[in-house]
């Protein structure tokens, strides 16, 4: 039997404290796989620390924000001919060995996306209010729409399979924040997505990406306008 | 009803930024504005009198003028977004076309080579 080729694909951007730690982790606890960093236009030397480990980097031409420097890893192995790809962060908030689990999940249950979810169990993770109620409204109106109980669709930590990779890299419209938008979407469009719940630690250094006040705010309405054009987008397929 | 051709009006835009949307040729985020106008567009048409309410409470005596301050500050702002959006545009087009002659003069070097 052919052996599944497997890609860690890893946006990152300033993560220069970070970065080297998480890819050591991988290597350890994934000596299967292969990694590939997305450098999306750092101003540090987040290029150079990868370098040092010996992981090719994909540099972008300039910021392309974080969906779009995943999508280019998608490309990425489309191209190449990955059979799954692990959506993984680099700061540190994610764990290599959960990232097994999602993989084995995957195989075992044959579907098409995993999630790995904060809130599916409790998993002592600590959350801001303001994001628990945003990731509370998002999981009930996929439950409306599409009549499936996703917990955590703001989460960036997934595994996909070959299917997913191939529809993904083509995607000319693919969001700006792919979260409960591109899950409902899929849904709708019928595949399998199957949610497991997993650690994550602390954000150690960095800024997260949703910071602030005004850009939740806005981050809520454009992601609820999204959904709403997708639904338009999409007939509806309910499941029995 | 006089308003009806108003109502109908308003409705086609929605329908039409829609309709546009769901082909695909206009991207989701850009329709916002649109969508959020027409709509406006809309209710301005079902309820006519709201303008004149909204006039009495800004204090403006002559309410149809504020429809056309509406409208000027709407244009004005889509008109800002756009050109904001050519400039940024123009630098990535210079920042790719550059991109793309270094790295033609490298695979030309690598040819060379072999």
């Amino acid at each position: 039997m052919k052996k599944d080729k497997v890609l860690f694909v890893i946006p990152a951007y300033n993560e220069e404290e970070n970065i080297g730690k998480v890819l050591k982790e991988i290597k350890k606890d994934a000596p299967f796989a292969d990694i590939l960093v997305i450098n999306d236009c750092s101003k540090d030397y987040t290029e150079k620390i990868v370098e040092i480990e010996k992981v090719p980097c994909i540099s972008e031409v300039f910021n392309l924000k974080y969906a779009m420097a995943v999508q280019t890893g998608i490309k990425y192995a489309s191209q190449n001919d990955y059979d799954y790809v692990i959506q993984f962060d680099a700061d540190g908030q994610h764990i290599a060995k959960e990232a097994i689990r999602l993989l084995d999940t995957m195989k075992k249950e044959n579907c098409d996306i995993v999630i790995g979810s904060r809130y599916l169990e409790d998993t002592g993770y600590p959350c801001p209010f303001f994001r628990r109620m945003g990731t509370r409204f998002f999981s009930y109106i996929i439950w409306i729409t599409c009549k499936q109980k996703i917990a955590d669709p703001l989460s960036g930590f997934q595994c996909l399979n070959k299917k997913v990779i191939h529809r993904y890299s083509k995607m000319g419209n693919y969001p700006e924040f792919p979260d409960a938008n591109l899950v409902i979407e899929m849904l709708l469009l019928g595949y399998e997505i199957k949610e497991i719940p997993v650690k994550m630690k602390l954000r150690e250094v960095g800024v997260s990406m949703h910071g602030g006040i005004i850009k939740p705010i806005k981050y809520m309405i454009n992601m609820f306008y999204a959904i709403v054009f997708i639904m338009i987008q999409n007939p509806r397929k309910r499941r029995k | 009803m006089k308003n009806i051709y108003f109502i109908l009006i308003s409705l086609m835009a929605i329908i039409y930024v829609v309709y546009e949307v769901r082909k695909k040729r206009f991207s989701v985020k850009e329709s916002f504005w649109w969508v959020i106008a027409s709509i406006i567009m809309l209710i301005l048409s079902i309820f006519p009198y709201s303008i004149d309410r909204v006039a009495n409470f800004l204090n403006i005596d002559y309410s149809p003028s504020l429809l056309f301050v509406i409208c000027i500050i709407f244009l004005l702002f889509i008109n800002f977004k756009n050109s904001k959006m050519i400039s940024e545009h123009q630098e990535k087009i210079v920042e790719l076309a550059q991109h793309i002659a270094l790295l033609e003069a490298e695979v030309k070097g690598m040819k060379g080579k072999k």
